[in-house]
């Protein structure tokens, strides 16, 4: 199949779930009280972008969302990079690492808050703690995807330790580092969203939960589509990039 | 078999006049610390590798023969003894000096063959023109015109290998330093390149050390052909090849090929 058709093929299964979408709650097939139609959920939307309320709570989500993910990118980075590169750190954490890896996070979320309130700070600790591990893990494979050969080969031309990290290690990570910060984001987006709807005074994830809980369901959709939107195109504008970094990849 | 290097067959084209050498090695030997102690690798290796000529090691599978050359290469150091280049020491890689080149899959794969091949003047901060002219030179020698804009993933392994080649010599290096360089090809790709090696070797009079585990490699390409012991390493016999050049594959059927390769594995399997 070429590429045209699947991308029409894709494009009209979209259009078949949105019509779907229209036209199941409008007839009355599915209850519109559990599903509202489409273009009430947009129009919902349009009317909730102009509350200053709603602006609030995505500022704050916002800055949770940054924030924690301007602290665990470099901190998972930075740890990941030891444990693969030292053969002590990695002998002594790499086990440690692997199981409390497995562990699912959200059942810190209680001491979390016990340590931070129901605070901004909670949102930020709890999503940095939840994105530090996907972010360490990847780092850590990076390293490893440096073969011995590649470092060999720059010595041998006399490349000095600046450029050895400029010249092989950059370039070779690269790739698998884009992917990982692609990847570590939706970590870090989930962890903000589970602490506020589990225990918060702000924030879309607060909105959404209860929205959900007192039944306006277009408001709720309407959240869902902004959150939806916005994840995907970050995740989208990095995939950009690291298709754009990774030509050389088979 | 001995008599052969008397036997009238005229040696290589630089056998015949005493030379300076290239390289000079002299008693060395190298002790590494394993985990019961240390491990002695390397005992008392010296040899002398005229200027232009070709020298092929082989040796049983972890005598070494890697560790010498990353000592010859100044990437590694010895723990006695002295190795000269023309003369002066190499106590740190210097690739104008000598140039390496590694078993499969040492190319980077992020950099086009082209790229590849400019890396070693890059990080000498070579000016962005004499990279690219010089680096075209070189394909063109190892015949992959064309191919610059190819990444290693979209090359033959034999292609992989030209193009390795190429990085080993953009900075004209007098010598060259090859680690198994074919060991990953099939066996066709494999003696093609040989030729081929041997073909660029003639023209560029670069004096080199070849490792190998295939003797009809060795035999085929070297003036001289050293035999190593299982470790520690050492030198336990030097085979002249006094084929005449330049070599022929019809050459592998003859007597005289035939008898150099079987003293050659005699001697691996007394070594071994």
């Amino acid at each position: 199949m070429s590429r045209a058709q699947i991308i029409t093929i894709r494009l009209a299964l979209l259009a078949l779930a949105l019509a779907a979408w229209q036209l199941l709650p409008r007839q009355g097939i599915v209850n519109p009280l559990l599903l509202p139609p489409l273009s009430d959920v947009l129009s919902m939307l349009g009317t909730l972008l102009k509350r200053s309320q709603v602006h609030e709570a995505i500022g704050v989500t916002a800055a949770e969302v940054v924030v924690a993910f301007v602290i665990a990118v470099p901190l998972g980075t930075l740890m990941g990079v030891l444990i693969a590169e030292s053969e002590y750190l990695g002998e002594v954490f790499k086990p440690v690492l692997f199981y409390v890896f497995s562990i699912p996070k959200s059942i810190f979320l209680p001491m979390f808050i016990l340590a931070f309130g129901i605070t901004f700070a909670q949102k930020v600790a709890y999503a940095a703690f939840t994105t530090t591990f996907v972010v360490l893990m990847s780092a850590a494979t990076a390293v490893e995807s440096v073969k011995q050969e590649y470092l060999l080969v720059a010595r041998s031309y006399g490349a000095t330790r600046a450029q050895i990290l400029r010249r092989v290690y950059v370039p070779c990570m690269l790739p698998l580092l884009l992917e990982a910060l692609r990847i570590s984001m939706i970590f870090n987006f989930t962890g903000v969203m589970i602490a506020e709807m589990y225990a918060s005074r702000t924030g879309i994830g607060h909105m959404i939960s209860g929205w959900g809980e007192n039944f306006q369901m277009p408001e709720l959709f309407a959240g869902v589509v902004l959150l939806a939107a916005v994840a995907v195109l970050f995740n989208e504008a990095v995939r950009f990039f690291e298709a754009r970094c990774s030509t050389w990849r088979t | 078999m001995a008599d052969l290097s008397q036997s009238g067959i005229a040696p290589g084209r630089h056998g015949a006049a005493p030379e300076k050498a290239a390289i000079e090695v002299a008693n060395l030997s190298h002790v590494y610390a394993g985990a019961q102690g240390e491990v002695p690798a390397l005992e008392d290796i010296s040899m002398s590798v005229g200027a232009g000529h070709f020298v092929v090691i082989v040796g049983p599978s972890g005598c070494g023969k890697t560790s010498l050359l990353m000592m010859l290469a100044g990437l590694r150091a010895q723990s006695a003894g002295t190795i000269l280049c023309h003369g002066s020491p190499i106590p740190n890689p210097d690739p104008r000096r000598v140039g390496v080149i590694f078993q499969e899959a040492s190319l980077y794969p992020w950099l086009t063959a082209l790229d590849n091949i400019e890396f070693p003047l890059s990080l000498r901060g070579a000016p962005r023109a004499e990279r690219r002219q010089r680096a075209e030179a070189m394909l063109r020698l190892v015949g992959l015109e064309g191919f610059g804009g190819r990444y290693p993933h979209e090359l033959s392994g034999g292609m992989k290998q030209r193009v390795s080649i190429a990085r080993g010599l953009v900075q004209d290096p007098p010598v060259l330093l090859m680690d198994e360089p074919f060991a990953a090809l099939d066996e066709q790709t494999r003696m093609t390149m040989g030729h081929e090696l041997l073909r660029i070797w003639s023209v560029t009079a670069k004096t080199v050390v070849f490792i190998t585990h295939s003797l009809t490699e060795a035999v085929y390409l070297a003036d001289e052909v050293l035999v190593m012991s299982a470790r520690p390493g050492r030198i336990i016999d030097r085979i002249a090849v006094p084929l005449p050049r330049p070599r022929t594959y019809e050459m592998m059927a003859t007597d005289a090929f035939g008898q150099l390769r079987e003293r050659i594995w005699h001697q691996i399997r007394k070594a071994d």
